[in-house]
């Protein structure tokens, strides 16, 4: 049976290209479509017996009718890219905003229940006032009663009065619109409209060209990314192998900034990152690779509409290919220099590694890139291994005898691009839980993690996506068996690995990583 | 690639302080380091000799500026040793509580400063949190947020607040829990591990020949404390043991470091609360200032040919004050005041200790140390 | 409760200690009494003479256990009498730390007990005084190999004080910029303090304004 590809009603490329169409077929008809003719005759002489013609006959009609593919298929491009783009800068809006508060809330290790009441007891006395009474028409009257009544019965015990003053934090900002919503804005302001400084002799053609690789390169990534199953700027039929050659070449810009900038401290941010990059390049190709051997096409969509199946048993590679998911998620956190994988711009050793001289705009636009480079990762997981645009269990739920009709409507309501959404936001909220908590690990662990571990890991899964694809995959949709023992497995090798089993002698060892020291170093080895 | 000499400082997010290290590196291994000092030489020790005893208590407290009583309270114990003063029993226990709070506190500045070291950002705001209730507390004792000037020559400026101790209690319980927390964000992480373990060793006869002591030394396998070993105060009535780590064979690492300090914060909180408990006239009693129960009548003038000396556990090792009397004023003032910084010793073997490891593991190491430039550079 | 060294460990190691080296020629040693609020310790108070120094603080060092050098302290008495122009105090101690034995591979943690300590391995402080002449170029044999700790204490009291050592290798600025005068070393007594407070030295409560007869001098 051949499936059909999954769509929804925002179809926007539809849309585009039948506008576009529709308008060059109206250029078309409204051109002249009579013959101009021309030419022009020379008359014969004694060097050429027969008169000569030369010169065109114009049909504009025609001669548009030649060129309108090519221009409906411009015309269609400039304006998925423009869509594209703006989708994709709009939505990342919620990436800085998700970071900051989300790391904000682990920070103040206050818990989600505190963090929910905090929103009607506010914090340690302070609140946000009773906002409700500004609002017109008296709608804030009932608010007013629920508020009151929330605190009458989960209000503030003042057990904890003791403490209290250190949580003093008030609530500033519109309550209708997220507070802090405006602060991305105001750092893009900021950036813009600061100086350029280039140091004294950097390389000044490097030093300018570098961030131009990075964010072109970082754009281009979303050429091939489709945000829904019509919303995507181009998709050849090896979109996802254009799409990560292009991922690849972020880490040449990175290493020209460092060099560039004749800075001792740049140069190891930017050996550091080079050297991170391409080690983590190759597990996640391979990774990549095992998703789309499993899938059978190279095509992002395909891979979708793979996980997506036919009308029923449709599995989402996650809990096919586990391993891959997680190598996935790792590779990508190294890509995008996260920690615990930001050693090339750690802090407190290298300032800001290899983007320390830069200032202005350009730093401003490469800290973008890092932020889409983060989205894109996201949206790549959620594309890959969670089933893009489809809901969680959307074939089960429709198929539900009395309600599945309801599900039905609301799914076919819902575009795909929610779903995307959604799937990169609480993934992206996973990195930024990944980041407060963990430490930053140090270079050549990094290298030696991604080389001796991930890289075999990785190559694991390509032979389970193989036999996968090979000996289970039958055209059919997946025995429910398969995913369910994948997965089962997977759980079962985490929590044993997990789980510390000789307790005594890991509290007697204790130091399962050495590293290695060139000079063992003692007092009185030091030349003066 | 070649060697290159890389000047870390005096303005960067490592350094914990104002000062310079640079540091010779072969692509990423250091090869040599110089540590530069003196950025913030205040010229303390030259000030003190125009200033009276207890003017001088204002200065010592801004050596150390995350320690602050406990650089006071050294002072204070030498210029008894010069003015042969006798102190009050009670006017030792409120000593030592504020003494071991401030302990904690400068710990928790520590820890919150060293996770950013090594990438963990959440840590920090976490200690602060817990500091700002350490901190609460010692301005409900000595009057500010950071320099209390708290000790006078002879006891202490105001007894206990009302309802001080039961407050101090209360927080230094859920103090206690929440260093639970912390360890569960450090011991558990296996990054942690990987970064801290094997990485900086000191052995403990280096360290003492060297002239480290403190945490840093405990951390080595020995349990040298000078408050046992040249006791002061009233620790020989409490109950209490310091903590000592169990090192690695060869040496002390920058993950056993981290562990003295925060069994050292454990320690300190119960000396605290022992001495809540053991405060002889009880804790919730208030004496006015100036009363005998917490204030000696001392001399204010040490003739000439007098000197004192005291060594002091502060919180990053021994610190010492020696005063020589007989200055300005026939001997109101100090001929020369000296002053013996335990991070002035520790930074230049902590350079040391780089050699051969990573650029990354500088502040690892640096950040185990604990260095705090205001004791340095005096 | 709370273990210490007893004090009566302590004053008879430090009364051993001071007979020990009242034998080098040049060195009298008694043992005096520090005040330490409420408990009363023992410390061994040395008088070397400059020439004798390195002999002393090599025997402190290989026979009687000194292996900390906690402080060098440098003062100057322009006024003072006969011998003691220049004085160097030495703060030294002996702490009885010896590296932790390893068994199995693993290290077992010494744990001393601090009331049974005997002998050789009690904590004991030293305070040692060297009196040099008067002088302009005021100097002491530097013990910088025999204690890693006086290094850089070494450095900071020539750097503050003006006394240099003998033998001292890498003898730099510490504390004041490394481009300070040749000879100008601040804790000496000549260079006084020429403002005692905020109000010696400003016009204005705000300290902008310097006082008239001030103008033009820095800081």
């Amino acid at each position: 049976m051949i499936h059909m590809a999954s769509g929804d009603w925002l179809d926007i490329v539809g849309w585009s290209e039948s506008f576009t169409s529709w308008s060059m077929d109206n250029v078309h008809d409204v051109m002249p479509s009579n013959d101009i003719d021309m030419e022009v005759t020379i008359p014969s002489t004694w060097a050429w017996p027969e008169p000569i013609t030369i010169g065109p006959i114009f049909n504009l009609q025609q001669g548009f009718a030649s060129i309108q593919p090519a221009l409906e298929s411009f015309m269609h491009a400039t304006i998925m890219c423009t869509v594209v783009f703006t989708v994709m800068m709009l939505t990342m809006l919620a990436i800085p905003y998700i970071e900051r508060k989300f790391i904000g809330r682990l920070m103040d290790r206050l818990g989600a229940t505190t963090t929910l009441r905090s929103l009607w007891v506010g914090e340690s006395g302070v609140t946000a006032g009773e906002w409700w009474k500004q609002l017109p028409f008296g709608m804030g009257i009932p608010i007013g009663w629920v508020f009151n009544l929330l605190n009458s019965y989960w209000g503030n015990s003042h057990e904890l009065e003791t403490v209290s003053r250190v949580n003093n934090r008030s609530y500033h900002g519109y309550w209708f619109l997220l507070p802090g919503f405006f602060q991305a804005f105001a750092d893009f302001m900021k950036f813009a409209t600061k100086e350029h400084i280039v140091p004294k002799n950097a390389d000044k053609v490097v030093f300018e060209i570098a961030p131009v690789i990075i964010l072109a390169t970082t754009i281009m990534v979303f050429a091939f990314v489709p945000f829904g199953p019509h919303i995507y700027a181009a998709n050849p039929e090896l979109s996802l192998l254009f799409m990560m050659a292009i991922f690849g070449v972020a880490p040449l810009g990175v290493f020209f900034a460092g060099w560039a900038s004749n800075n001792k401290y740049t140069l190891i941010g930017g050996m550091r990152s080079a050297a991170q990059l391409t080690a983590y390049e190759i597990p996640l190709l391979i990774t990549v690779l095992g998703v789309a051997v499993l899938s059978g096409s190279f095509n992002i969509i395909e891979i979708v509409d793979f996980q997506m199946g036919q009308n029923e048993g449709n599995v989402w590679n996650i809990f096919l290919l586990p391993l891959g998911a997680a190598l996935f998620l790792i590779t990508m956190i190294a890509e995008v220099e996260r920690i615990p994988f930001d050693m090339p711009e750690a802090e407190a050793e290298l300032v800001e590694g290899w983007w320390t001289e830069y200032g202005g705009i350009r730093w401003g636009l490469m800290f973008a890139a890092e932020y889409m480079r983060s989205y894109a990762a996201c949206i790549l997981f959620a594309l890959f291994f969670l089933g893009g645009w489809e809901a969680p269990f959307q074939h089960t739920l429709s198929g539900l005898s009395t309600v599945g009709g309801t599900f039905e409507t609301v799914f076919t309501a819902v575009p795909g691009l929610v779903w995307v959404l959604i799937k990169a936001w609480l993934l992206f909220a996973v990195f930024v839980w990944i980041r407060a908590s963990l430490h930053r690990v140090r270079t050549d662990q990094i290298l030696e993690f991604g080389w001796r571990y991930l890289l075999p890991l990785s190559m694991v899964n390509l032979v389970v996506a193989t036999i996968l694809r090979l000996e289970v995959w039958t055209g059919e949709p997946w025995d429910l068996w398969v995913p369910v023992t994948l997965t089962l497995a997977a759980l079962a090798l985490f929590v044993i690995l997990a789980i510390d089993e000789d307790e005594e002698a890991l509290e007697v060892q204790r130091r399962p990583y050495s590293t290695q020291a060139v000079v063992k170093a003692s007092p009185g080895s030091h030349r003066d | 690639m070649a060697e290159m000499w890389i000047s870390m400082g005096p303005q960067h997010p490592m350094t914990h302080g104002l000062w310079t290290l640079k540091v010779k590196v072969d692509g990423e291994t250091v090869v040599d380091t110089e540590p530069d000092l003196g950025y913030i030489h205040r010229g303390v020790e030259k000030i003190c000799e125009a200033r009276d005893f207890t003017q001088i208590t204002t200065y010592c407290d801004r050596l150390c500026y995350a320690s602050a009583n406990t650089w006071s309270h050294s002072y204070i114990y030498a210029a008894e040793d010069l003015l042969e003063v006798e102190v009050p029993e009670r006017a030792e226990y409120i000593r030592l509580v504020a003494i071991e709070i401030q302990r904690i506190a400068s710990h928790l500045m520590w820890l919150g400063a060293y996770g950013p070291d090594i990438g963990n950002l959440s840590v920090m705001v976490w200690c602060l949190r817990e500091r700002e209730m350490m901190m609460d507390l010692l301005q409900e004792l000595g009057g500010s947020r950071m320099h209390y000037n708290f000790p006078r020559v002879g006891g202490v400026k105001r007894d206990l607040p009302h309802g001080f101790a039961q407050r101090a209690r209360a927080k230094l319980k859920l103090f206690l829990n929440r260093i639970q927390e912390y360890e569960a964000l450090f011991d558990e992480s296996t990054v942690f591990l990987v970064r801290s373990q094997g990485v900086g060793y000191a052995k403990p006869e280096e360290m003492v020949n060297h002239g480290v002591t403190g945490p840093n030394l405990r951390a080595g396998g020995v349990n040298y404390d000078i408050r046992w070993a040249h006791p002061y105060s009233v620790y020989s009535e409490l109950d209490w043991e310091p903590p000592v780590e169990r090192s690695s064979i060869k040496g002390a690492d920058c993950y056993d470091r981290y562990r003295v300090r925060v069994e050292e914060m454990r320690v300190s909180a119960s000396l605290a609360l022992q001495a809540l408990d053991k405060m002889p006239g009880g804790a919730d009693t208030h004496h006015e200032p100036g009363d005998p129960m917490i204030l000696a009548k001392a001399p204010t003038r040490a003739p000439e040919g007098t000197t004192g000396a005291h060594h002091f556990e502060d919180s990053r090792g021994e610190s010492m004050f020696y005063i020589a009397g007989g200055g300005e004023g026939r001997g109101k003032q100090p001929y020369r005041v000296s002053i013996r910084s335990p991070i002035f010793i520790t930074i230049p073997f902590a350079a040391k200790c780089m050699i051969g490891y990573k650029v990354a593991d500088i502040p690892a190491i640096m950040g185990s140390f604990d260095p705090c430039i205001g004791e340095t550079d005096r | 409760m709370g273990k210490i060294v007893p004090i009566k460990t302590q004053r008879a190691e430090a009364e051993k200690l001071a007979a020990a080296i009242s034998e080098i020629d040049g060195v009298k040693a008694e043992v005096a009494e520090r005040a330490c609020g409420t408990n009363p310790r023992p410390v061994v108070l040395g008088n070397s003479s400059p020439e004798s120094w390195r002999a002393l603080a090599e025997t402190l060092h290989s026979e009687h256990g000194v292996d900390y050098c906690s402080m060098v302290t440098g003062v100057h008495w322009p006024e003072g009498d006969g011998d003691k122009k220049w004085e160097v105090v030495y703060h030294l101690m002996r702490t009885g730390i010896r590296n932790p034995p390893i068994e199995d591979g693993l290290v077992q943690p010494v744990i001393v007990d601090p009331s049974t300590v005997e002998g050789s391995d009690t904590p004991l402080e030293l305070e040692l005084h060297v009196h040099l002449p008067d002088t302009r170029t005021p100097s002491v044999d530097s013990v910088q190999d025999i204690w890693l700790g006086a290094d850089w204490n070494e450095k900071e009291t020539w750097d503050l004080v003006g006394i240099d050592f003998d033998g001292h290798q890498g003898m730099r600025r510490v504390l004041q910029p490394h481009e300070t005068p040749k000879g100008f070393h601040p804790l000496q007594k000549q260079h006084r303090l020429r403002y005692h407070s905020f109000q010696d030295m400003y016009d204005d409560s705000q300290g902008f304004m310097r006082k008239p007869a001030d103008a033009g001098k820095i800081k």
